[in-house]
């Protein structure tokens, strides 16, 4: 498990990253979520080491990350690198070589991720000679090479089109599912909904949200969709409910005491018939935008 | 993935035997030859240096083994067998002079020779004695070559009169040089060599010195550095940029000087090829450790800038301080040349050319490579740390100053 304890970064007065922690468990997708600016790559630079910490501590399966493990994680850095005037395949081996692999390894894992990718016949084109979204598949073909330990990903679907996506999504799906932890920023909020088994939302440096999409989901202001034969107006009347809309027979409500909900139905089977009850679960992108309102 | 040929890896409890297995430096050296040897400028580059080098020889070849015949034009027997024991004393002084007689009827038919440009000299008997009658301009060597003969057979005449042998004529005749210190030539040489000591070091530190600050900046640029950061210790990664680069510098410098030393051989000045040969060697292991004081340097003036056009500026006190070598290389002298023999770097090109002139001994050398090698390990030492810390900085060009602020 990969665990990111209270993680401050400063540059100047600015706080960049303040006090950010989560974990990322074993065989687990997380969404890392926040506006620009946010302080997510920050935090990865930090992670991988490329950025001194100013406070915290990141640690890998209990104790204090080092850099031995690091050099087994995957990572794509936010501004694609690569070198431009290589060919693709030479520069993968070469990564891979810099990871211990053996030459011919190296070469048979590059050239199966590179046909996985599509990208088998172009093997010794050179990196600036392919359009971005393509780039962006052997950086990612970069950062899977040599069986990585864990994956950090700076915007990795960022400039792909649906089908390189999908491609790029079940390349995730397959590291997870070999117990890999793999931390991914991302700005679509449906691929993370997709994709991922929890989520971190960072605004202005720090956590506002952690969790399960469940967990957040449960977090925040529960809502209910009450559905009636007749008028739902009364309910406004119930102490300890707020409605929040009321539309002929439809109401939707918060009940902001214990027994409020108890008090609703009572009313209503007494008024005629309850169609529906039902509580509302708020959609990633609503609890984004509440969390970092 | 070959899943089903790899074993999976699974995150474990254990902690991993820390290190490689292997260091990653012969990985990161390797990619540097192998970008360096496919490029096609490199290769036109070094192709075109030999063959300057080659050429200049062939020249100097060419000058030594021209024959320099003069056509004299005389008009009596006696001139002709005058003219004919020159040409025999010219050629024994050198064997590239000859001279070429013609007899001719009367004066007007030799001044007709020299002004048709088929002869260049009249050789004719005066009242005052034997006269060359030239064109345009008079060759003195050949009147001094003239003198010595007239004066010889006269000698002999009169020593034979006298009733002197051949021998004794000789000995009290001739004047020997014996040089107990250098020569003219030698001299000559010593500058030439210095001069082209020079030029290659300064060539080539400047070329595989950009080379690395290019590579250091490409890497930066476009951020791979940043994959390769986390992939290898930054400290392995400019150890292998620094050894490719010396590698090939320093192969390229074999490649020159052994085609110089080859060339050198077919020239008039081989005899002084076990000196420049020495020279040569010693050439060799200065620009070693010179090339190795800079290196780490280039490195840092590439990590200093963030985008290629930054080079120019970071790069700028490196380019001014190997022209300075540079210029010092051929145009010190005296005891300024003996101190700058000792500077590191500057006796990378100063001290080789004293070796050739003799007027260095080995011990002297000796301690201007270990100076040098001692610059070199400090150089590297704080050049390594400053790589270190301006190398993940991203936001623009960085000061010598802001560099050392850095935290690591």
């Amino acid at each position: 498990m990969l665990e990111i304890d209270s993680l401050t970064r400063r540059f100047g007065d600015n706080v960049a990253v303040d006090n950010v922690s989560f974990d990322v468990p074993e065989g687990h997708m997380i969404g890392f979520v926040g506006g620009n600016g946010a302080g997510k790559t920050t935090t990865m630079r930090m992670i991988m080491g490329l950025l001194a910490r100013h406070g915290g501590e990141v640690r890998w399966q209990g104790r204090p990350i080092t850099a031995d493990d690091i050099r087994r994680f995957g990572y794509m850095p936010e501004e694609r690198g690569l070198y431009p005037k290589q060919g693709i395949l030479d520069q993968l081996v070469y990564l891979a070589r810099l990871h211990d692999a053996k030459p011919a390894d190296a070469r048979t894992e590059a050239m199966e991720l590179l046909e996985r990718f599509g990208l088998g016949d172009r093997a010794k084109d050179k990196l600036e000679s392919l359009s971005l979204g393509n780039q962006q598949r052997v950086q990612i073909a970069a950062a899977v090479m040599t069986q990585p330990i864990a994956l950090v990903l700076d915007e990795p679907f960022s400039g792909l089109d649906p089908k390189a996506i999908d491609a790029m999504a079940d390349l995730l799906r397959g590291q997870s599912a070999k117990g890999v932890p793999v931390l991914f920023s991302s700005h679509q909020l449906d691929l993370i909904d997709r994709l991922c088994d929890g989520l971190v939302i960072l605004s202005n440096g720090r956590v506002v949200a952690n969790g399960t999409r469940e967990q957040l989901q449960h977090t925040g202001r529960v809502r209910h969709r009450i559905v009636l034969d007749g008028d739902a107006g009364w309910v406004r009347g119930i102490p300890g409910v707020v409605a929040e809309d009321v539309d002929g027979p439809v109401a939707i409500v918060e009940f902001v005491e214990a027994q409020a909900q108890h008090r609703v139905l009572e009313e209503a089977v007494r008024r005629g018939t309850v169609r529906e009850l039902a509580e509302l679960r708020p959609s990633l992108s609503e609890i984004y935008r509440e969390v970092t309102a | 993935m070959s899943t089903t040929t790899r074993p999976e890896t699974q995150p474990t409890q254990t902690p991993r035997a820390s290190g490689r297995r292997e260091a990653a430096w012969p990985v990161v050296a390797t990619r540097e030859i192998v970008v360096k040897m496919t490029d096609k400028s490199f290769i036109i580059g070094t192709l075109v240096s030999l063959a300057l080098i080659i050429g200049m020889l062939g020249v100097q070849v060419w000058l030594g083994q021209r024959e320099d015949t003069v056509k004299v034009a005389v008009t009596t027997s006696q001139a002709e067998t005058f003219a004919k024991e020159i040409g025999t004393s010219a050629q024994a002084a050198d064997k590239t002079r000859r001279l070429a007689v013609q007899r001719v009827a009367d004066t007007a038919a030799a001044e007709q020779l020299l002004r048709d440009e088929k002869a260049d000299v009249y050789l004719s008997q005066g009242d005052k004695g034997w006269q060359l009658t030239y064109l345009k301009e008079d060759n003195s060597t050949l009147q001094q070559t003239a003198q010595q003969v007239a004066l010889g057979s006269t000698l002999q005449q009169t020593a034979a009169k006298a009733g002197l042998s051949q021998g004794d004529l000789a000995k009290a005749t001739t004047v020997q040089s014996k040089v107990l210190e250098g020569s003219t030539d030698k001299m000559n040489l010593a500058k030439a060599v210095s001069f082209i000591f020079a030029i290659l070091f300064f060539m080539s530190a400047l070329g595989f010195g950009m080379q690395i600050a290019q590579s250091v900046v490409e890497e930066k640029q476009s951020r791979i550095v940043e994959i390769l950061a986390t992939a290898i210790p930054v400290r392995q990664l400019l150890a292998g940029k620094v050894i490719g680069n010396t590698v090939m510098a320093l192969g390229q410098m074999v490649l020159y000087t052994a085609a110089g030393l080859v060339g050198l051989a077919f020239t008039d000045y081989k005899r002084f090829l076990p000196a420049v040969s020495g020279a040569a060697g010693w050439y060799l292991g200065f620009f070693l450790a010179g090339f190795l004081a800079l290196a780490c340097i280039w490195a840092v003036a590439g990590a200093l800038s963030s985008r290629q056009e930054d080079l120019q500026a970071t790069t700028m006190p490196l380019t001014m301080g190997l022209s300075i070598v540079y210029i010092l290389g051929f145009m010190a002298t005296g005891a300024v040349r003996e101190i700058v023999s000792f500077v590191p770097i500057a006796s990378s090109v100063v001290m080789p050319g004293r070796l050739v002139a003799g007027d260095a001994s080995w011990w002297e050398a000796a301690i201007a490579l270990a100076l040098n090698l001692v610059f070199a390990a400090v150089t590297i030492i704080i050049g390594e740390r400053l790589y270190r810390r301006a190398l993940l900085q991203t936001g623009g060009r960085l000061s010598l100053k802001q560099a050392m602020a850095l935290e690591d």
